[in-house]
């Protein structure tokens, strides 16, 4: 006697191969249009409000300046200055903005754009001083960080 | 028959698999870490152009009625064409006017070219006085390029420069109206 054999109960599974793949994309996209900003540590800014906002096309020409009052105490409660989270007198401002010229391409060096991210309750005089600075060495072109109105 | 040939029978090779169940954890963890430390950042702000530094004091003769004169004193007031104000309402239209009265009105300006914005603040100034009133100065000169293409001042501003027809109306918007404003040395 021949037994019926039954059929097997073969559950079929989705396959999940593709899984990582589709991840992996979703990730590279991340990588290729983010940025790691660090987050300010240093200065307390407190960003002041405008409405006549323009954006900035080319990010890389985009170099940051940051002033506002330190965060910890030890550091005193006058305003300063500080660039990818260091603290810098006045005076070398003029020599970091020479350095941040020179890590540009030749042709883009008088094109870069200097981003101040100023406290709003920085007295001008300090920013004249850095705008002065900067006159100095020719990085005309600033730009005032401001939040949208 | 060909003699080189062997026949062989196929065996059934059984390939060890390694388990790829983990991939997606691994690929979903990097992402996550991502999505959490990135921003997209976006920067934007209030553009200027700074003078060349002028080793002497160069005084280029300059007509008053040409000049618009926008002054911020340490209590940040303004004074503005000599009047003192506590708020910055009507400054925009102010300045739209100053700048396209094309000779109309003999207190203000001959013509959008020879018009001059001037902002002067003190040092001990706030700095946000100065980008409140630099923005209200701005604005003006939005304005008036937007109305020159048919659009107004936000989506002049959103115009994409990378967009070869928007950015054709963003340069005929400017076209003649230099965006003169001076920033003078604070005292």
């Amino acid at each position: 006697m021949t037994k019926l054999r039954k059929k097997p109960n073969r559950q079929t599974e989705i396959s999940t191969a593709s899984l990582p793949d589709i991840v992996f994309l979703l990730l590279f996209f991340f990588m290729v249009s983010a940025t790691i900003r660090p987050p300010e540590e240093l200065l307390k800014t407190k960003l002041p409000q405008a409405e006549s906002i323009s954006k900035i096309d080319r990010k890389e020409l985009i170099k940051e300046l940051n002033v506002g009052i330190p965060k910890s105490a030890q550091f005193g409660s006058e305003p300063k200055i500080s660039v990818e989270n260091r603290f810098i007198e006045l005076a070398e401002v003029a020599q970091w903005a020479v350095t941040q010229k020179e890590s540009l391409p030749e042709a883009l060096k008088d094109q870069m754009i200097v981003l101040l991210r100023a406290d709003e309750t920085v007295n001008m005089g300090l920013i004249a001083d850095i705008q002065e600075e900067l006159k100095k060495v020719n990085a005309r072109k600033m730009v005032f960080r401001t939040l949208e109105e | 028959m060909k003699p080189n040939t062997i026949h062989m029978k196929s065996k059934n090779l059984n390939v060890p698999t390694i388990n790829s169940g983990s991939m997606a954890d691994i690929a979903f963890l990097l992402l996550i870490f991502f999505l959490v430390t990135t921003t997209i950042v976006q920067e934007k702000g209030l553009s200027l152009l700074l003078p060349p530094k002028t080793d002497e004091q160069v005084d280029v003769p300059v007509n008053e009625r040409n000049l618009f004169k926008i002054l911020i004193n340490s209590q940040n007031q303004y004074l503005i064409n000599g009047e003192v104000r506590r708020n910055l309402v009507g400054l925009k239209d102010e300045v739209e006017k100053f700048v396209m009265n094309q000779g109309a009105n003999p207190l203000l300006s001959v013509s959008p070219e020879k018009a001059i914005v001037s902002m002067k603040a003190n040092r001990g100034t706030e700095y946000k006085y100065f980008i409140e009133a630099l923005d209200e100065v701005k604005a003006a000169y939005y304005g008036i390029y937007a109305s020159r293409v048919g659009l107004n001042a936000d989506q002049y501003l959103a115009l994409d420069h990378s967009n070869p027809v928007q950015y054709d109306l963003y340069l005929k918007g400017k076209e003649g109206i230099p965006m003169n404003i001076s920033i003078a040395q604070p005292d």
